[in-house]
Order: C-alpha cells, then sequence, then structure tokens
C-alpha cells in the first residue's frame, strides 16, 4: 500500500496534506500517473500559498488514482491504496489516521474524495464550485472539479476551507472575493432545518450504507430535523450527464500530455505518430484510455448533438430541480457512494465502478453545488451554505461519539 | 472547350497587435530567441488557466466593425482538437458556436468593377507555435513563441470568382485592418496569412465543384500565382480527365510553381469542438460596444476624398498619405497645429519617407508627433528656423522626442538671428578677410557672391533669413 | 460502435488497445449508450444548454506583458530539446 509520495519532515503538527493533483515547486506531482512521473512544476497551486498565508505547513503529497477518476485511488501507477486484505482504502485518510496532517486537500474531480471520507469515517466539505481557485491543479473536468478538504471532523475542515477560499485572478471562474467570503467561518447562516431525502438514490445502495443513512437521519432528527423523501427521478439524470461531460473535457485536457514536452516519452518510436501513440499507450492506465475514448466519441460529429449537448441540457434540468428543491428544503440528503467497504476484486470485476457511482457524486460535480460528508453520508446544500452544512456536520458528529 | 467559372472563398487569418498574448501574459512580439517568450500555460504545462487578454476582444470587435459585421453581444471560447507538435496541448482555443462578428460585407474594386464580397465570421483564437525542420538530422524543432499570439480568422463567403478579386479582397482587408490598428497585416512575417479554397464549375452552374484548400499563403503574389495555377489544374482535370479532383489540402510551391496534395497533416479530421468550460461568456454591454465603435477610425477611401476636397491636396499626395494611418494622424495633428496642410504633406511624404527609408522602416513605423511637426513647419514658415535646420530636427525626432521644439531651436542655436548687428559684424569680417571675391564680385562675377554668401551662413550656422543676408552683405560690399 | 469506428477513436486519440481493451471498450460503450438512452426520457428541446454552473461572465485581463518564466526551466524536464528548441522526429507536411 502506498500512501506516501512525498512527506515533508520537518512540517509542524498543524500541516494539510495534499492529494498529488495540485502542482507544487519543491516536489514532484505526477496526477498518480506514470505520464507525469518526477514532473516539476515550476509554480505552487494558489490553495499552497493560501494555506502558508494562514499558518499551515505542507504535509506531503498523497498517492491518488491516475487524475483521480477512479473509485478510491487503486489505478495509481505508484501502487493502489489497498490494505492487505484487499479492501481499498484513500491515501488521504490514512495520511489523517496516522495522525500526519490535520486535513487534506483533495481534488474534487470525480467524487473519489467523497467516497474516501464516507468509507474511511471522515468528515468532508466539497465547496461551491469557483469558492477555491483551481489555479496550479492539475485540470480534468473543468466544468464540475473543486478543491475539497477532507479531515477527522467538520470544525478542521471548516478551518481550512476558511483558509483557502476567496478570489483569485488567475482562475477566470473563481468567484467575488464577497462571494467566497460566505463560505468561510463566521459568515451569517441559516441552520439547516428540512432535509429533503432522495429516496430513488438511497435506496439503491446496500443495507450497510441504508444503515448509516438512518442513523444519520435518527440522530439529526433527535435535533428536530425534519426528513421528507422527495421524488429524485431528475437527479438521478445527473449520474450520465456528468459521466459524458467529465470524459469529454478529460479527453480534451490529457491530450496535451503526449510525450512532446515533458513527462514520459517511449522509447520505441521513429515517426511523430509512434512517439504519441506509444508514449500515451505506455503511461496511461487502462481505465484513463476507456475514458478518453469515450470522451472523444461524446463530441464526435455525429454525436455531438445527441450525446454532449443532451449532457448539457440536463445540467440545466438537474440545476433547476435542485433549485426547486430548495424552495422547500435546506439540503438534500443521499449516500455517497453504494457501499461501506470495497475491495480490489470489485473492481477487478467492474473496472468501471466510479461510472455507476456517479450516481451518488455526479449531483454535486454537474451542478457546482456544496456537498458534506459526515457519517458515511452525503448533504448537498443550496450554493453557499458551505456554514450550514457544516454546522450540521459537526451536530452529528457531537452525538454520534 | 466548355466556359468555366472560378469559385474562391477565403480564410484569412491575421495576428491581432497586442503587447500580450491571447490567454497568458507572454510577449506576442514576432521574433525573438527560440521558446523565449513562453511560459508553461502556452507550452502546454498543467496548472494555469486561460484568462482572455481584453485588448484582444477589443481589436474582435473593431475587425468586425471595419467589415462592416454584426457583433455578437455575447461571444465564447471553444476549443478544438488535433495533434500536431506546433499545438502544446493538443487543442486550440478558438470560436466555434459564438463568434465575436458575423455576416460582413467588404467592397472591392477591379478591372470589371464594383462587388461586394461577404464575409461569413470573424473569430478570435490562437496561433499555433512555429516547426523548423532540420534536414541534417531529420528531426523537427518546436518554438512555441508563436503559440498563443492572438489571431482573427476572417471567413469569407465563395463570393470571389478571380486572382484580381482576391488581391483586391486581401488589399481592402489589410488597409482597412490597419488603419484600425487591428494588425500590421505584414505577409512577410507570417501576420497576415490566407487559406484559399478553390473550386471550378460551368459557368452558369448551380452546383460547386470539387473543393481544394491552399494553406497558408503569405505572399499576395504567391496567391496569385498559386489560384491560376488550381484553377487551370481544375479545368484540365474537368475538361482532359487528367486527374480525378478530391476534396484535399494542398500545399503551393512558390519556387516550382506548382501546388501538391499534403501527405498527412490533421487527416483523422473530426475536430471535437466544444465549449471551454474555464472561459466565461464575454459579455459586450452598450458601453463596451460604444466605446468601439466611437473608436473606429475614418475609413483610407473616405479620408483620401476630404484631403483632396477639404485641405485641397492633390490626388497623389492624398493618395500617399492616406497609405498608412500614422502618417495620417501625423499629417492631421500637424494640419492642426500649422494649419497648412500642403506644407505638411510635402514635409510627411518626402522628408519623412526619406528619413524611413534611410532606416529601413515602413510608413505604419512613423511615430514622430504630428504636433511637433505643425510647430516645426510653422517655424520654418514664420522664417524662424532655416529649412535645412528644421530638416536637422527632424530627423532628431525621430530619435527622440522633443517635447517643446522651439526650445529645442533655441537651445541647439537654430534660430534664426534678427540681430542685424550681429549680421552685419560676420559679414564685415567675411568681406575683409576675402578681399580676392569682392573684387571679384565687383568686377562683374556673380558668382562670387554665392562665395562670400556661404562663408556667412556657415559662420552665422544658417539662422539668418537668406534675403536679409544677401541684402547686407551687396550693401557692405558695395561699401567696402 | 464496432472495431473499425473504435480502430480510427483510438488513431484520432494517439492511443492503441489490445483486443481484450477493445472487447472491454465495445462492452463498455454499449452500456454508456443503453444509459445515454435515459437521459431522453427527459424532454429538453426548450431547454438552453449550460456549459457554465456559475452565472460570471466576461472575465479578462489587461493587455500586459510579463516574463514570468525561463527557457531553461521550462525545458529542465523536457525528454529532448536541441539548441532551445523541444524536439520530434520530423514531420511531413
Amino acid at each position: 500500500m502506498n500512501i506516501y509520495l512525498n512527506k515533508n519532515e520537518k512540517a509542524s503538527a498543524n500541516a494539510v496534506v495534499l492529494d498529488d493533483l495540485f502542482l507544487t515547486k519543491d516536489m514532484p506531482t505526477t496526477g498518480g500517473s506514470m505520464m507525469l512521473k518526477g514532473y516539476m512544476s515550476l509554480f505552487d497551486a494558489e490553495v499552497i500559498s493560501k494555506l502558508s498565508a494562514a499558518g499551515y505547513d505542507i504535509a506531503g503529497k498523497a498517492n491518488v488514482g491516475e487524475f483521480s477518476v477512479d473509485l478510491l485511488g487503486e489505478t495509481s501507477y505508484y501502487g493502489a491504496c489497498a490494505k492487505d486484505d484487499g479492501t481499498l482504502t484513500n491515501a488521504c485518510a490514512e495520511w489523517l489516521n496516522a495522525g500526519e496532517a490535520t486535513a487534506a486537500l483533495c481534488f474534487d474531480i470525480n467524487g473519489t474524495p467523497r467516497r474516501a471520507a464516507a468509507l474511511c469515517g471522515k468528515t468532508y466539505i466539497k465547496p461551491t464550485y469557483g469558492t477555491v481557485s483551481r489555479y496550479g491543479t492539475i485540470a480534468i473536468a473543468c466544468s464540475g472539479e473543486t478543491v475539497g478538504v477532507m479531515a477527522n471532523n467538520a470544525a478542521d475542515c471548516g478551518k481550512v476551507l476558511s483558509a483557502i477560499a476567496g478570489h483569485d485572478d488567475k482562475d477566470g471562474t473563481s468567484l467575488s472575493e464577497a462571494e467566497c467570503a460566505q463560505v468561510k467561518n463566521g459568515a451569517d447562516f441559516t441552520k439547516i432545518k428540512k432535509i429533503a431525502v432522495a429516496k430513488s438514490i438511497c435506496d439503491s445502495a446496500d443495507d450497510a450504507t441504508k444503515a448509516k443513512l438512518a442513523k444519520f437521519r435518527e440522530v439529526m432528527s433527535a435535533q428536530g430535523i425534519e426528513f421528507v423523501e422527495i421524488d429524485d427521478t431528475t437527479l438521478a439524470l445527473a449520474k450520465t450527464a456528468w459521466n459524458v461531460c467529465m470524459s469529454a473535457e478529460l479527453c480534451n485536457n490529457v491530450s496535451r500530455f503526449d510525450g512532446v514536452k515533458y513527462g514520459h516519452r517511449t522509447s520505441n518510436y521513429k515517426t511523430i505518430e509512434e512517439l504519441y501513440t506509444n508514449s500515451r499507450t505506455e503511461a496511461f492506465g487502462e481505465l484513463l484510455k476507456t475514458i478518453i475514448l469515450f470522451g472523444s466519441e461524446t463530441l464526435s460529429t455525429d454525436n455531438y448533438m445527441r450525446v454532449y449537448d443532451k449532457s448539457l441540457r440536463i445540467r440545466r434540468v438537474v440545476v433547476e430541480a435542485f433549485a426547486e428543491i430548495f424552495k422547500e428544503y435546506d439540503a438534500v440528503l443521499m449516500p455517497a457512494c453504494a457501499k461501506t467497504s470495497y475491495t480490489m476484486d470489485d473492481v477487478k470485476a467492474n473496472k468501471y465502478l466510479s461510472f455507476d457511482e456517479a450516481l451518488y457524486t455526479a449531483p454535486a460535480s454537474l451542478t457546482g453545488l456544496p456537498a458534506a460528508v459526515v457519517g458515511g453520508v452525503q448533504l448537498i446544500g443550496k450554493a453557499f451554505s458551505e456554514q450550514a452544512l457544516l454546522d450540521a456536520a459537526a451536530a452529528f458528529e457531537k452525538e454520534d461519539k | 472547350m466548355k466556359k468555366y467559372e472560378t469559385v474562391i472563398g477565403l480564410e484569412v487569418h491575421i495576428e491581432l497587435a497586442t503587447e500580450s498574448k491571447i490567454f497568458c501574459s507572454c510577449s506576442a512580439k514576432f521574433g525573438g530567441e527560440q521558446n523565449d517568450h513562453v511560459c508553461p500555460a502556452c507550452c502546454g504545462m498543467p496548472g494555469m488557466l486561460p484568462i482572455v487578454n481584453k485588448h484582444v476582444v477589443d481589436l474582435g470587435m473593431t475587425a468586425g466593425l471595419m467589415l462592416n459585421c454584426d457583433i455578437n453581444r455575447v461571444t465564447t471560447f471553444d476549443k478544438k482538437s488535433y495533434y500536431y507538435p506546433d499545438l502544446p496541448c493538443s487543442y486550440q482555443t478558438t470560436q466555434w458556436f459564438s463568434p465575436v462578428a458575423i455576416n460582413g460585407t467588404v467592397p472591392i474594386e477591379t478591372s470589371k468593377g464594383k462587388k461586394n464580397i461577404r464575409i461569413k465570421q470573424i473569430h478570435m483564437e490562437e496561433d499555433a507555435g512555429k516547426l523548423v525542420h532540420d534536414d541534417w538530422t531529420d528531426t523537427t524543432l518546436v518554438d512555441f513563441n508563436r503559440t498563443s499570439v492572438p489571431l482573427c480568422e476572417i471567413v469569407s463567403q465563395p463570393d470571389l470568382s478571380s486572382a484580381e478579386e482576391v488581391v483586391a479582397y486581401l488589399e481592402q482587408l489589410r488597409s482597412r485592418l490597419r488603419f484600425a490598428k487591428v494588425s500590421g497585416c505584414r505577409m512577410e512575417q507570417g501576420s497576415m496569412r490566407c487559406d484559399v479554397n478553390l473550386s471550378v464549375r460551368e459557368e452558369g452552374s448551380d452546383k460547386l465543384g470539387v473543393r481544394t484548400e491552399m494553406k497558408n499563403m503569405n505572399s499576395i503574389s504567391a496567391i496569385t500565382r498559386a489560384i491560376e495555377y488550381e484553377t487551370a489544374r481544375h479545368i484540365d482535370a474537368l475538361e482532359n480527365g487528367t486527374e480525378e479532383l478530391v476534396q484535399e489540402t494542398r500545399r503551393w510551391d512558390d519556387i516550382k510553381g506548382k501546388s501538391y496534395a499534403m501527405r498527412n497533416k490533421e487527416t483523422a479530421g473530426d475536430y471535437r469542438y466544444f465549449p471551454d468550460p474555464n472561459i466565461m461568456p464575454i459579455v459586450i454591454d452598450d458601453e463596451w460596444f460604444d466605446r468601439i465603435k466611437a473608436s473606429l477610425p475614418e475609413l483610407p477611401e473616405v479620408k483620401k476624398a476630404r484631403y483632396i476636397s477639404e485641405l485641397g491636396l492633390t490626388e497623389y499626395d492624398a493618395e500617399q498619405l492616406t497609405q498608412s494611418r500614422a502618417f495620417c494622424d501625423c499629417f492631421e495633428a500637424a494640419c492642426d497645429e500649422c494649419g497648412q496642410p500642403k506644407e505638411v504633406a510635402n514635409w510627411l511624404i518626402s522628408d519623412c519617407s526619406n528619413i524611413l527609408n534611410k532606416r529601413q522602416m515602413i510608413a505604419d513605423d512613423l511615430t514622430i508627433d504630428g504636433k511637433a511637426l505643425g510647430k516645426l513647419i510653422k517655424l520654418v514658415l514664420d522664417g524662424k528656423v532655416q529649412r535645412g535646420n528644421a530638416k536637422k530636427i527632424l530627423n532628431t525626432m525621430f530619435d527622440e522626442e522633443i517635447a517643446d521644439i522651439e526650445q529645442y531651436a533655441k537651445d541647439n542655436n537654430f534660430i534664426v538671428s534678427n540681430d542685424t548687428g550681429a549680421i552685419e559684424a560676420v559679414i564685415k569680417a567675411v568681406v575683409a578677410e576675402d578681399t580676392r571675391s569682392v573684387n571679384d564680385y565687383k568686377s562683374g562675377k556673380e558668382k562670387a557672391l554665392m562665395a562670400l554668401f556661404g562663408k556667412c551662413m556657415k559662420q552665422l550656422k544658417g539662422n539668418c533669413s537668406p534675403d536679409m543676408l544677401r541684402e547686407l552683405l551687396i550693401k557692405a560690399i558695395n561699401e567696402a | 460502435m464496432d472495431r473499425d469506428v473504435l480502430r480510427r477513436l483510438e488513431k484520432l486519440n494517439q492511443l492503441s488497445l489490445t483486443e481484450e481493451q477493445k472487447d472491454d471498450f465495445l462492452a463498455f460503450f454499449a452500456k454508456q449508450e443503453q444509459e445515454i438512452d435515459k437521459l431522453y426520457t427527459k424532454d429538453t428541446e426548450q431547454v438552453e444548454r449550460m456549459v457554465h454552473v456559475m452565472p460570471i461572465m466576461t472575465v479578462v485581463r489587461e493587455d500586459i506583458e510579463k516574463k514570468l518564466f525561463e527557457r531553461d526551466d521550462l525545458q529542465k524536464g523536457a525528454p529532448e530539446t536541441t539548441d532551445g528548441y523541444w524536439q520530434v522526429p520530423r514531420t511531413v507536411d
């Protein structure tokens, strides 16, 4: 099991670990891919400057699945994040378990950190799209990916989120300072009182996961929070729309990794075509290749309107469905993944498991809405409701002890 | 033989005159050491995000308005994917779904008369890098200096029907866009390049023939030859069945005077355009639109007519001046200052052009301050500075900015002296010294006066009215 | 989607799959096609596509040139360079 890619031995106790999708000047950044083995960035990600300014050290770089589009990190070229018995785990969560970081920054490209938090018993916040700069991250699914924070509790998530949120001129999708301020500690917020339960999505999970959902409802109901099951068929459409958008954007973004300028170059080439094809074929894992080809096909002249354009329209449909729900409810409850444990055998049997698991993570990814994971379940909130989500998570943590 | 007609559409790429690149802050200047104008963004490294250069949008709109287009008030960027070593990200950011300008027209005039060429659209995009082929090592060397330099691509409708029309169209584009300072449009530096789409059909037919495309043409004469060659090749194929025409991209070899099918590049074809999630839509509000609209220059042909009718210039002078926006700006500012259009035109067309030529610069490189030129001309017309000295000052103006021309002339002893006492003192000394010339003149040799005149003028450093000097000199000789 | 289309798709994306991977991909693709069909349970004829989830517009910067990086640093991790150029096999024009 390979958890640590780089470790800063001089880091203080107040240190944050980064998954290996954040570019760092003094440590290699690989994105979990053979393609970027030993790749040294000439600049640091914006969040690193923000963490330093807030007094945090960088604990090091955590292993990550190849460009973090897998289930939990099992596709890393530097070794799967799996225990000896084959149970999958996640490198960021293991850094926290080892007590070597107070929090982890995870690049939430395809929901991996949300699944990781749910499975490893961590608390996690994926903030509203545009509130944390993506400058200096390895871009994969730009329209929905956000920097997330994983920690042992909601309070630590909130502190680190407050440190990294903020406007950045270097990110053209970055929101204004005033908007970003709403997600930080100290901002006014309305407590969550009424939660919509995404019925069919919850029902599709296994019994152990359902038990976690039930536990969450029980604990929070005791604190006066009301739960109402709702029709979530529209929210379930997010899965495929997201898989299409993510794949298309990934295909385009990783096309820059071609063996010409940096990164892996095959030793087996005579022509430029061989240089490209052999470098990419050697350096990319099978899941990545599958996503590249699928994404490419969704954008082809023949399929663009039927598949890609349709998915962009579904994105608006899902955004509007959430808006409708939020007229009445403060948050939506659903699992972060279908089961409470996965093994290497599971991903061998279904190499594309993350496409199925997008049922749970795509709703927040596709819409840019904030999502918290606590007690193994996921709460999706209104835009800029991070403080309310973390407040609810903290309330659950208090009673769950 | 049947009668045939040629149908031509052009895609013209112009590099926009900006300081920095379209999505990053690297220099957009032509040339430089290889890979010196480069950063992680424009050499395809991960982590940086594109931020649109506002001036690119200004120039895109300007180009649109200069070519009578409608401006899309919401304009967006899209990604176009293909692999080639000059494209570091393996995608080009361009405009596919909502380009900055659409539906324009450009009037042209040829030996066959006047005609309007329709513009389909103008889109903003990034340029690719430069490849240098090394025959010795059989390798290709990649330079990303030009990568992400901003371009506008101007796509015409297939309204052109001859090389002559194409040349007239290109010259019209060049003149308008240079005037509006959108681009230098210098074909020899690659800041204006042209893809020629050509097909041939039987005259009167409403069906288009097989279309071939010749990419990256960069001289007017090569374009003319290529169109003539390609037209003949198509007709030959249609008439005599010499070859089967296929839709393809061809390369024009101007030395051999032939076009060749390109063997490989971009054959895969499907560019998979999609909207760039990292670039927010650009909304052109009324204020922005009005500001650009107000900044548009008078068209060169309108200016020319005005210079003739209002300012009384000759057709030739007006034509010379309106070849370049820099000349027009300088001319107009100088006229405002001194009120003598003909005089200013002469200074620009003869004196300034000479200086530019000596320095191997073109008219658009003129940077001297028009107001200062006007002041200088005024000093000459008022008899305060001698013409010869004014030319010396003009030369200096090409090297440095002279804030106050009159002060400069004073400080450098270029002001004509009205002090008759001082002039008479010089004359007295010259006449006393050169008795031979004095005597020659007195004995009727008119030439001798010029020698004396020259000596006086030299000692006076030219700062004397020639008439006054002549008068005082003759008086002094007669008295001697 | 069949093996011929897949071959073109591989070429377009500069990848080469093994025979087994091709079978897996075709099965995966067929499954995704079914998923895409489900999107058509929702009529979106009148729905505008949504590229950006946040309604911000017109993010532009001033035209100011800044040199922030040196060529030698940018080429430190390059597989092959000559004389300040990145180097590749000769491309065909």
